[in-house]
């Protein structure tokens, strides 16, 4: 079990996987920051789908 | 002329678009120990229900068979074909040896029927005899590979006697080869015969050399014969393998229980391979015989045909019903119906038992706790249900003032998979839904709207300009004087902008609704008289970020690449295996098709993607190029242009097309213009595609739709749309590599989401250039009208499975919003 705060989603709407340890620095977000706690506003970089499209995705 | 036969009422072609045609074999006396008993009863209604039940289960054709010992056939049979003529739709086969018996039925027959059958078993008589018959009454004719040495075991015999019952009947009787529906005949592969264990082999490729031997030529099979002498839950799961192959094999018509099929997506991978190496007699190294193995398999799994095979069934009759809707599942669903209506009126059926178990199915939608396809089964189990009770309704009540919705896509927007879910959820949920179609102007809404006398009407359309469409009639039909509530769903549409936009302009509610549930919501909620316009309350909403970065220099000293060449050219019959591999199946079946994990543990949504989604991938990858359902163009080429401020003007034959792209208002303010170099740093070079699959996919699923097969219809829609951006991907990256700047792309599909490689391609109609204006210039010059893509008014691209883009090789060139 990974915990949480490494835990990835995926976005239903298009495939983009959102990964704690990459953050989404294009979108001044950082290194290590958990799904959880993105920034409400913050979308789908890929197409702009808003955080409830996103899935839990772990491949183990 | 396709080769077509005809009831009183339709005419139905043989080679149907998803083949096989079915053939109902339930009204036969000597296979079916229901009907034989009701023959001896003389009780000819209910002989004929069973002949309607067939029809009502999908059958397309019905066989019909009263030849029984101690009977008299002829009477027997004209009676039956004078009941069925009237009340069946599906045409008529006539299942008799006799020729008098046949003739009068012929006579008798309105419509243009089926002979089963001829064969050479007599050396040539009754075949003369049955032909003239056909000839004189316009026949088709069922001819099976028997002669006097007997039924034709091996593929060749097969072939010698399909070629004499040829010579009579075509050259000698005067019928068409396309009046022929041979019948290579199926022998068991279940009885242990040494034989007979390459019979299912020999059959096929009997279908095979037949049908390329006399090409015009019918191929119809007894699908269910391969698996006599096995146990029932094995036989259905042998018999729809054996019939898949068949199909592939070139078969054309299958004399079946229609009802018994089971989709080959819903049987699992190690029984479908259990099946196959018992067909094709593989042998395992130091295995048992085949027959063996499959016996040993399916003997542990009495009572589970597929993953979610019928189990005995528990509880009331009333506890039954509301589980297979629940459950999504059709068997026996007639024989349950028939117990309730002993007791239970028809209507009291359904809104006691289906509605609240559709309701019920909404409400673990809602709660995330089922998926959308699964919800679309069970609305098929409810449509379903509800058709077999519709002739046992007194028309009063069928008509209980349900409240009525009027559904419309909007003027300029071919879109209608978001409509259609809405029509299934809502019609499925008890309500008259009265669904008026695609690019319906709002004049005819308004008419519409007033003639059914709907409580409320629902507008849909996924472009942005469909939003507009929206916001702009709504004075309109307050100008109509009407002010029933206006309930409007797309991609393009926000909370905000109904709130803001859309409901000023009307004197009834408008209503946001994300998706047919919240249709379902506000259909409710306006029964209880509290339906309100959507609110949009600034201080609490969420601003959605617009994604990039902040600052952005667009590098100017980048090569221009040299393209392979200058000007426009087309590229056809592309292998499907080269772009089918970059489907995202990720936005395919999370997106598209709505298997989203939600509250599913990682194990649970492994193995529902394993067990059910792939089985279902797979097959729609095997069957849209088995099926021909993929006619993959492209037009496409490479052009001198230069930037103009915000405009790239493109040079193509001796003209100036300018393509105008707007640029971000906040930061880092791009534009695609910005991509490629102006004149005075000496111009560049832009790449176009238009790429389409066909229209050929896309009038499979209106047929799904049709035929009211919801769940189905969700997944090819769904598979079409990324099969369509799959090919756009694919020939993107072809375009890389002709310009040289492929470098070591990544095939990983992955990679391809994350635009992990130089160069980008712009749809047009998506965020970066949202304009689908650019149509217009664009087919100009990539002329695509010449590989079947035309415009509408609208300038949306028809087939509908088409997309273009415009090709920018700029390393910086990556996705954006506008």
């Amino acid at each position: 079990m990974t915990s949480p705060k490494h835990t990835r989603y995926i976005c239903a709407n298009c495939g983009y996987i959102y990964d704690p340890a990459a953050g989404d620095p294009m979108n001044s977000i950082s290194s290590g920051t958990s799904f959880e706690t993105l920034p409400e506003e913050w979308v789908c970089p890929m197409c702009y789908a808003s955080q409830d499209q996103f899935d839990v995705y772990d491949e183990e | 002329m396709k080769p077509s036969i005809a009831s009183l009422y339709q005419a139905v072609e043989l080679q149907q678009e998803i083949p096989p045609l079915l053939i109902g074999e339930r009204a036969n006396a000597t296979g079916s120990k229901k009907f034989r008993e009701l023959l001896l009863a003389d009780d000819y209604q209910a002989c004929l229900k069973i002949a309607l039940e067939q029809e009502a289960k999908g059958a397309h054709v019905i066989d019909l068979c009263t030849a029984y010992a101690g009977r008299n056939e002829t009477v027997d049979m004209t009676t039956m074909v004078g009941l069925c003529a009237g009340a069946l739709k599906a045409p008529l086969m006539i299942d008799s040896t006799t020729p008098e018996v046949i003739e009068a039925c012929l006579r008798l027959y309105p419509g243009r029927a089926i002979v089963n059958s001829i064969n050479l078993e007599d050396g040539g008589v009754n075949i003369r005899r049955i032909c003239k018959a056909a000839k004189k009454y316009g026949a088709a004719v069922v001819a099976l590979t028997i002669d006097e040495k007997g039924m034709a075991l091996t593929a060749a015999d097969k072939l010698r006697i399909a070629r004499n019952i040829h010579a009579i009947a075509v050259d000698e009787c005067g019928l068409r080869t396309s009046d022929l529906l041979f019948d290579s005949l199926t022998f068991t592969v279940g009885s242990g015969d040494a034989t007979l264990r390459d019979a299912a082999m020999q059959t096929l490729e009997g279908i095979r050399r037949i049908k390329a031997e006399l090409p015009g030529c019918l191929a119809v099979l007894g699908v269910s014969n391969i698996s006599f002498g096995l146990q029932p839950q094995a036989r259905r799961l042998l018999n729809s393998v054996f019939l898949h192959e068949a199909v592939a094999a070139g078969l054309d018509a299958a004399i079946i229980d229609a009802a018994k099929i089971v989709p080959l997506a819903s049987i699992a991978q190690e029984d479908r391979e259990m099946c196959l190496d018992l067909l094709y007699n593989r042998q395992v190294v130091d295995g048992k015989e085949p027959l063996m193995r499959f016996i040993d398999h399916f003997s542990g799994k009495a009572g589970e045909a597929a993953d979610q095979g019928p189990q005995e069934p528990t509880g009331t009759p009333e506890e039954q019903l509301f589980a297979k809707v629940l459950s999504g599942d059709k068997d026996d669903l007639d024989d349950l119906l028939a117990m309730l209506r002993e007791r239970i009126k028809p209507v009291a059926i359904i809104n006691q038992i289906l509605v609240p178990a559709m309701r019920h199915v909404g409400e673990l939608f809602g709660k995330g706790e089922i998926l959308l396809p699964f919800v679309l089964q069970s609305a098929e189990v409810m449509k379903a249900a509800v058709t077999l009770l519709e002739p046992f309704m007194d028309r009063a009540e069928g008509d209980n003032r349900a409240t009525s919705i009027l559904l419309a896509t909007v003027q300029g927007d071919v879109h209608d998979i978001g409509k259609n879910l809405v029509d299934i959820i809502l019609s499925n949920n008890g309500y008259v839904v009265h669904n008026i179609g695609i690019k319906v102007p709002a004049e005819t809404v308004i008419e519409k709207a007033k003639e059914y006398q709907v409580d409320m009407i629902g507008l849909s359309g996924l472009l942005v300009k469909s939003a507009i469409v929206m916001q702009e009639s709504l004075p309109q039909y307050k100008e109509a004087g009407l002010d029933i509530p206006i309930l409007l769903g797309g991609a393009a549409l926000t909370p905000k902008f109904v709130a803001e936009s859309c409901a000023p302009g009307y004197s009834g509610p408008v209503v946001y609704c994300a998706d047919a549930f919240a249709g379902l919501k506000a259909v409710r909620e306006h029964e209880e008289g509290r339906l309100q316009s959507t609110t949009y309350d600034p201080l609490t909403a969420v601003k959605p970020m617009k994604p990039g970065v902040r600052h952005l220099t667009v590098d100017r000293s980048n090569p221009v690449p040299l393209p392979p060449f200058i000007g426009q050219r087309y590229v056809e019959e592309i292998d499907p295996a080269l772009f089918l591999p970059l489907i995202n199946t990720q936005a395919l079946f999370r997106g598209r098709w709505g298997y989203r994990r939600g509250k599913m543990g990682a194990e649970a949504y492994r193995e529902l993607v394993l067990g059910t989604v792939q089985p279902i991938y797979q097959e729609l990858l095997h069957r849209s190029v088995a099926d021909g359902w993929l006619q993959a163009r492209v037009s496409y080429g490479y052009f001198s242009c230069h930037a103009e401020e915000n405009s790239v003007i493109v040079r193509a034959d001796g003209q100036e097309y300018p393509f105008f792209f707007p640029r971000q208002s906040e930061p880092p303010h791009l534009c695609i213009a910005d991509y490629f170099k102006s004149a005075g740093e000496g111009g560049d070079i832009a790449g176009f595609f238009i790429v389409t699959i066909g229209a050929r996919i896309g009038e499979e699923t209106t047929r799904l739709y049709r035929d009211n097969a919801y769940h189905d219809y969700l997944m090819l829609h769904g598979f079409s749309v990324e099969a369509t951006d799959a090919l756009a991907e694919y020939w993107h990256g072809v375009m890389r590599e002709e310009l040289g700047i492929a470098g070591d792309q990544s095939k990983d599909p992955v990679g391809a989401i994350t635009q992990e490689y130089q160069g980008s391609r712009y749809g047009f109609g998506y965020p970066a250039c949202p304009d689908l204006g650019a149509h217009r210039p664009l087919f100009d010059f990539l002329k695509p009208e010449a590989i079947g893509i035309s415009l509408t008014e609208n300038m949306q691209m028809v087939p509908e499975q088409t997309t273009s883009a415009i090709v920018a090789h700029h390393p910086q060139a990556k996705y954006f919003a506008v």
